[in-house]
Order: C-alpha cells, then structure tokens, then sequence
C-alpha cells in the first residue's frame, strides 16, 4: 500500500514511538486515512492504539518516521503551534474529562471560552452542539447526574466546539453497555455522514463487527490487517446494525439522528436504570 | 476584548477562592513584610526630615584664639568654607555673642566680655562631623571646637539599625512569601489539572492557560499591599495617637494612606506577578490522555 502524500490525507509513514529505552509502543506503523473515512483501529489493550491517536494531537511525538496530518508533518511541529493544531481535530478523551462542578451547558461553554468564543456565540452555538450530540434536554445536569452515555455524548459535543474536519475518540464506548454503545456509534456516523473524518481507538469487538466500517487492526505496536468493507454502502449497513442492535430499541428510520426524540422515551425503553445513575460500571465482557 | 478579559479574571478569581487557605497564608505573609518594609521604610524616611529639620543644631561652634584681627577671621572663613561637608560659616563677633548672653542672664552684664570670635558651622552633611571637625582643628588661630557629636551619632547610629532591620527582616519575609506565592499557584495549577487538562485538548493558547494563574499571583500581591498599606497606617494612627496623649504637641504629620495603597499595591502586584510567573513557567507534567 502506497502512501498518497496529499492534503486530502491523514498519512502515517513508518513511525516507530518509543516512550523509554525498552518501550515500544509503536514499531513502524504506515497507514493512510482518507479525508471523509470512518476507521476503527483495534486491538488488544497496550498495542498501541491510544499511541497512534496521540501522535495526531501531537501529545507524543514520533521516535522515527513521519506523521502528516492534510500534507502538512506535524511530529516536528514546534511547542507553540500545538493549541492551533489541536483546533483543527475534535477530541473525545477516554475518560469523558467533564469538569464535576459545572453543569452540561457550562461544561461545552467553558470550553469555548477557553479558545476565546465570545459570550454571544456561546450562548448560539452551545445549544445547538448540544442537540447535535442529542443531549439538549440535560443541558442543566451536572455529570454526575447522568449515565455514561450521556457524558460520553457531552464529551463529543464539547469536542465539535472547533467544527473540527477531524474526530479522534479513544475507547469512546470503553464503560457502556451494548445500547449506549450503540447511541455513541450513531453520533459518530452521523458526523461521519456529514464529512468528518472519524477514527476510533476500540477494544470492543462486538462495536466493531456491527459497524461494517474500515478496521485496522494492530498488535504489539505493528498493524497486522488492514480491512475495507467495500460491498455494503454505509446507509444499508446502519439500517441493519440499527435493526439488529438491541431489541429494546425503537426502531430507527433513515437517519435516525436527525430525527429528534422526545427525551424521556429516548431514554426509556432502556430498563437499565440503577446503570444509569452509575457511570463506573465496569465494561461488558 | 473585554469579553477575554472578564474570563480570564474569572478564572483568577475562582482559582484563588478555591485555593482559599494557601492564598490566605501567602497575602497575609505579604502584607507583613510590606509593612516591615512599609512602614520602616516611611519611618527612615520622616527621621530624615526631621534630622533635616534639626540641622541647625547639627552645628559647630568654632571658637577662636584671643585677639584675632579681621584680616584674619576672613581668612579663617574662607579655610572653613573650603572644607568639604560645610555647608554655611558664619562669623558670629564677640560682641553680639556677650550682647545675647546678657539678655539670657542679665547679672553677667557687670563682668567683661570674655568670649572671643567665632564661627557658627553648619555642616551639609552630619556624617562628615568628625572630619570636619579635625580639619577645622588642624587651622591656625582657632582655640576649640564643640558640637553635638554624641546626639548626631546616635541619630546616625539609629537609623542604620533601623535601615539594617528593615532591610534584613522585610527582606526575610519577602523571600518567605515569595514562596508561598509561587507554592500557591503551583498548587492550584494541580489543583485544576482539569481545567488545564480541558483548555489543552480543544486548544486553548498557552496564554490563555498561563494569563489565569499569573493574575492570580498579581491579585494576591496586590491584596497584600493594600493590607499593608492599611497597617502602616493603623500603625502610624496609634502612635501619633500616643505621642499627643504623652508630648501635648502637636500631632504627626498626615500619612499618606493614598500614595501607600499605590507604591505598595504596585510593589505586591509586580512581586506577585514575578512569583506566580515562576511558578507558569515551570511545566506540570502530566499525561493529557486522549
Ligand atoms: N506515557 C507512557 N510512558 C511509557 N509507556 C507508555 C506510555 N503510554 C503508553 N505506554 C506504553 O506503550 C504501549 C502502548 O500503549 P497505548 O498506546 O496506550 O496502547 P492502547 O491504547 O492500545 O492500549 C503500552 O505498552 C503502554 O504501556
Ligand atoms: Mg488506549
């Protein structure tokens, strides 16, 4: 597989990342993702998939080997650049990183007057971001009021405060059950769908065997296959995977995230109510 | 713009609030050496007018031999005026010497005049006494010289001491609260990892992470100062208060509580700035974990 140096790329050029003298975390990865790709990278906890996500935000810089990020390499990029690059990708950390004190809507504001949103184009764009990621109707909730899903979904809101090109969501249904997992997937596509470049770091096989999308998966450090489903078109695998999820679920339409849900029946078909309240539940198997 | 500003002086405040104790602990340790240093500071410098005031009797009295002639008194006026640290010789004649004497103590007026000429030296600068003084010795024709050495030097003496102590304990403090400055917003700056941690994934400018802590080291500055300011002015309050209830006179001069707030508010805000500025530029290290 040839690697397309252009500006229409995401382009990873036998990059090795060694975090200490015997810590290989990455040993020679070359891979390329399209402008508009939906890719899922797999594997097994500690192959370096949260590595790979890290050298995109520049949080861990190449040992040896390129990282180009729209033509442009960025491993070599100075300190200073960094936030700017940083403004340019979405990113939805493993663990939600909600502020505990500040409440749904204070939580994606903050964030925007972190780089420098004035206080009318919060109070524009925060509702809307909020209703984009279908979490409007708790916009008053502190964290810990809601399920796991639910500060999953304020974490990507909080992440498209920048109407990134680019989505990096690392673990992103790591602590939800099947349906919330289910929920989250549905955002990202639905972003996908609208020409965000979505990758996703997961360990969770069944998310991934659902979603019918490109999968690369990885293995001690080194990328070990590399699949593109080509026969199915996206829309008829969402019908399917949507129809075959979860029986408890309503059924979807076409596109089932434009279609806005009254909340308490969105959120009640699913019986899993003490789970709700209890984000820390430990991953399903 | 103002927009910016409100944030970030949000953020500040809301930092300092929360970290409520160990700000405490570096204002209030401000506050005390401002006002050490304040408040000597003040007082060296209303000693210094006051030595200034009194230096008309930082004088000499040279007196000279028997029988001078003119000729040679201008003389002499002209070697004394010459000699460095005077500021001002001026002949005082025997005549107008025995004359005012007379008015102090009438009954001497019967005796003759036993005073000869003399000079009344008034120096420019009072630690140059003793060599002034030997210098003046050292000319021809003069009989003695007599001034308040002692007072002069413990005057002298004093406010060495005092400059010494303001210098040495405020100097102290200073450091002390420094560290508790920087200690402060190091603190918080863990203290608010999330924030931090937030502000770095969606891409804040490093200015815009940093602008918060470093005012809030500017602020803590500046509420020690005015703290201090507030009690070098209490003290000087307290003290006039005693020096009317003991001396009957007239009370101190008026302390200049408005002046006080600025120096002082400006010292603590360019101190605090400085510490805290420390303190941001030193990296937290810390995995921001995507
Ligand atoms: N900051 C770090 N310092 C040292 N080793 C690290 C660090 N981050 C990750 N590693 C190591 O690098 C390897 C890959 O980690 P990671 O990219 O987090 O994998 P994954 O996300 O697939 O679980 C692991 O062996 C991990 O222990
Ligand atoms: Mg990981």
């Amino acid at each position: 597989m040839s690697a397309p140096l252009t500006q229409d790329n995401i382009v990873f050029d036998k990059v090795e990342v060694k975090y200490s003298e015997y810590v290989y975390a990455l040993r020679g990865v070359s891979l390329t993702i399209a402008r508009g790709e939906f890719v899922f990278l797999m594997g097994q906890t500690g192959t370096g998939k949260s590595t790979l996500l890290k050298l995109l935000t520049r949080e861990v810089k190449p040992t040896s080997g390129r990282v180009l990020l729209w033509g442009r390499e960025i491993g070599g990029l100075p300190e200073r650049d960094v936030p700017a690059l940083r403004r340019e990708m979405g990113i939805v950390p493993q663990d939600f990183a909600l502020l505990p004190r500040k409440r749904v809507y204070e939580n994606v504001a903050y964030a925007m007057r972190a780089i420098g949103a004035t206080r009318r184009e919060v109070r524009r764009r925060v509702p809307e971001i909020l209703e984009r990621v279908h979490i409007g109707h708790r916009a008053d909730a502190f964290p810990h009021q809601l399920s796991g899903g639910e500060q999953q979904r304020v974490a990507i809101g909080r992440a498209l405060i920048n109407n990134p090109p680019l989505l990096l969501a690392d673990e992103p249904t790591g602590n939800l059950d099947p349906a919330h997992s289910w929920e989250i997937m549905e955002i990202l596509m639905e972003l996908n769908r609208r020409g965000t470049t979505v990758i996703v770091a997961t360990h969770d096989q069944m998310v991934v065997e659902r979603m019918s999308k490109r999968v690369v998966n990885m293995q001690g450090g080194l990328v070990v296959s590399d699949v593109t489903p080509s026969d199915v078109s996206a829309e008829a695998i969402t019908q399917h995977v949507t129809a075959g999820w979860d029986d408890e679920e309503p059924a979807h339409e076409d596109h089932p995230i434009l279609e806005p849900e009254p909340p308490e029946e969105f959120e009640g078909p699913i019986p899993l109510d003490e789970e709700d309240l209890e984000p820390e539940v430990p991953p399903h198997a | 713009m103002l927009d910016r500003i409100e944030f970030l002086l949000t953020e500040a405040i809301t930092a300092m609030r929360r970290n409520w104790l160990m700000s405490f602990a570096a204002i209030s340790t401000l506050a005390v050496a401002l006002f050490l240093l304040g408040g000597l500071g003040y007082v060296l410098i209303r000693m210094n007018a006051a030595a200034e005031d009194l230096s008309g009797r930082f004088e000499m009295r040279v007196w000279l031999r028997d029988g001078v002639s003119k000729q040679q008194i201008s003389e002499i006026a002209a070697d004394i005026r010459a000699i460095k640290g005077v500021k001002e010789a001026r002949w005082v004649p025997r005549d107008i010497e025995w004359k005012r004497q007379i008015e102090l103590t009438p009954e001497v007026a019967y005796f003759d005049n036993p005073f000869p000429d003399s000079f009344k030296v008034i120096l420019a600068d009072i630690s140059l006494g003793p060599e002034v003084e030997s210098k003046i010795k050292a000319l021809p024709r003069v009989d003695a010289v007599e001034y308040l050495r002692a007072e002069q030097q413990f005057m002298e003496q004093l406010m060495n001491f005092l400059q010494w102590l303001a210098t040495f304990v405020g100097g102290l403090l200073i450091v002390t609260s420094g560290i508790l400055i920087y200690n402060a917003i190091r603190m918080n700056i863990l203290a608010r990892w999330r924030e931090v941690r937030i502000m770095e994934l969606v891409g804040a400018s490093r200015s815009t992470i940093r602008i918060p802590f470093i005012l809030e080291g500017m602020l803590q500055g500046l509420l020690g100062g005015f703290t201090a300011s507030l009690l070098i002015f209490a003290a000087q309050q307290a003290v006039a208060e005693q020096l009317k209830a003991v001396l009957m006179t007239a009370a101190l001069p008026r302390f200049p509580i408005e002046l006080a707030l600025v120096v002082l508010g400006g010292a603590g805000v360019v101190f605090g700035g400085f510490c805290s500025f420390l303190a941001v530029r030193e990296p937290v290290r810390r995995r921001m974990g995507v």
